[in-house]
């Protein structure tokens, strides 16, 4: 499921750190530029996704630790 | 990479915040949870770890001098397995600060901002967040300096308008069920101690390096006296009871009442707790943006700054449906293990490892 609100607003957020940066760290290294643009790509395919009721690195991190959890029972 | 230096003593205020802004919002709940009335017994328990990342930090600075511990991962343990742990160390902190700001989020529209969209809350205060790390180092350490009068002083003044309505027998019975309850109760806390670890991205930037240990242990001290006085105070407030409520210390700021005049005080007391999220919240952003610089080998952190503002963003949102699912990760499923394992074991092995590899050369030079 897309949700088209949350999608449309990091469209905005990413073209707006783009064109507020892109003049500053035009004269960087290529693999500033390439740190720079992938994260914001990543991030934004990642807002495609119905992220709060997916499976994330909270649930994975709970799993991981789980077996650990009986010496906090009450 | 990063110019500006600070001094030992704005290290040891930045810290304040960063360990305080989010461990007196909803962590005395879930310790009041385990260890009853016991409760303020286990900020000293906890602050076991604080002292332990405060040790290994600073030992590890001594033997990678003006290394973070992004770039010791790799002298330490060698190349390729260094640069894996330093990634799982740049992911770190990326949860944890995303999560920090989520349960900051839940925490302002919970309690003072019902009809606002949480996105607004997390969204504005990554903003000016990456507009403070975006400055450096020195800054984030000024402004430390500016708000913790700011932050600090109004919590005692709370205590002490609070004195008329507290009932110290609430203390009774001391330790009823043994130890054990206050130890259970100090695993939440023991991860915002283990934050503490945050010095090692510090520490190379120290104008005084000497100093550096001095004012550490002083911090997590500090931390620790503040935190079994919060957990006093609302325990001798709210009683044995006060797990019932989500977050214990805005509700014993609604107790202030002197004269039916000095009333409501809770939306100065959310003025606080912004300010001094927001210091924490910059030391942490900044440590994950240098991190991340430091790991890709980037000339300058500055690129990284606002992507990571939105990756932040995701994490804050990632996994997370509610309220109730932010707030069981952080305090007792997920992030205090992760913690435990991230701040606390994995730099006493890296010291470990350092301090035989460096016997190991020295016997190698002497023979």
């Amino acid at each position: 499921m897309m949700r088209w609100g949350a999608f449309f607003a990091t469209t905005v957020i990413v073209a707006l750190i783009i064109i507020f940066q892109w003049p500053k760290i035009k004269q960087n290294s290529k693999k500033d530029k390439l740190a720079f643009f992938m994260l914001l790509l990543i991030g934004w395919v990642l807002s495609m996704f119905d992220l709060p009721n997916m499976a994330g690195p909270t649930t994975w991190i709970e799993a991981l630790f789980k077996p650990f959890g009986k010496f906090m029972e009450q | 990479m990063e110019k500006g230096k600070i001094s030992s003593l704005q290290m040891a205020i930045m810290m304040y915040p960063t360990i305080v802004g989010t461990a007196i919002i909803n962590v005395p709940a879930i310790t009041g949870l385990f260890a009853k009335n016991d409760l303020w017994l286990s900020p000293i328990w906890a602050s076991f770890t604080g002292f332990l990342a405060v040790y290994a930090a600073i030992q590890l600075h001594n033997i990678y001098p003006n290394q973070t511990i992004i770039q010791y991962c790799e002298e330490a343990i060698g190349r390729i397995s260094g640069k894996i742990l330093g990634f799982m160390y740049v992911i770190f902190f990326a949860l944890m600060n995303g999560h920090g700001i989520r349960i900051y989020a839940e925490f302002i529209v919970g309690a003072f901002l019902p009809k606002t969209p949480i996105s607004v809350v997390t969204a504005s205060m990554i903003l000016i967040c990456a507009f403070t790390v975006y400055t450096g180092l020195e800054t984030i350490g000024r402004l430390g300096q500016l708000f913790f009068p700011v932050f600090f002083l109004p919590l005692m003044i709370a205590i002490f308008l609070l004195l008329p309505e507290l009932h110290p027998q609430n203390i009774f019975p001391i330790m009823e069920n043994g130890i054990m309850p206050s130890i259970k109760g100090a695993f939440a806390p023991q991860a915002w101690f283990g934050e503490f670890l945050l010095i090692s991205f510090l520490l190379p930037f120290l104008s005084d390096i000497e100093k550096g240990r001095k004012w550490g242990i002083f911090s997590v001290f500090f931390v620790m006296l503040t935190l079994v006085m919060v957990n006093l105070l609302v325990l001798f407030l709210l009683g044995a009871n006060l797990a019932s409520y989500s977050y214990p210390l805005l509700k014993a700021s609604r107790y202030v009442s002197i004269a039916d005049f000095l009333e409501n005080l809770e939306s100065a007391v959310m003025a606080i707790w912004v300010l001094g999220n927001f210091v924490k919240f910059s030391v942490t952003y900044y440590c994950l943006v240098l991190g991340t610089a430091q790991w890709l080998n980037l000339s300058d952190y500055k690129p990284v700054v606002f992507p990571l503002g939105l990756w932040t963003m995701i994490i804050s949102f990632w996994g997370i449906p509610s309220q109730m699912e932010s707030t069981e990760y952080s305090t007792l499923k997920g992030f205090p293990y992760l913690s435990l394992v991230f701040q606390t074991l994995i730099p006493l092995s890296l010291l470990m490892i350092a301090v035989i590899r460096k016997g190991k050369k020295k016997k190698e030079q002497n023979g």
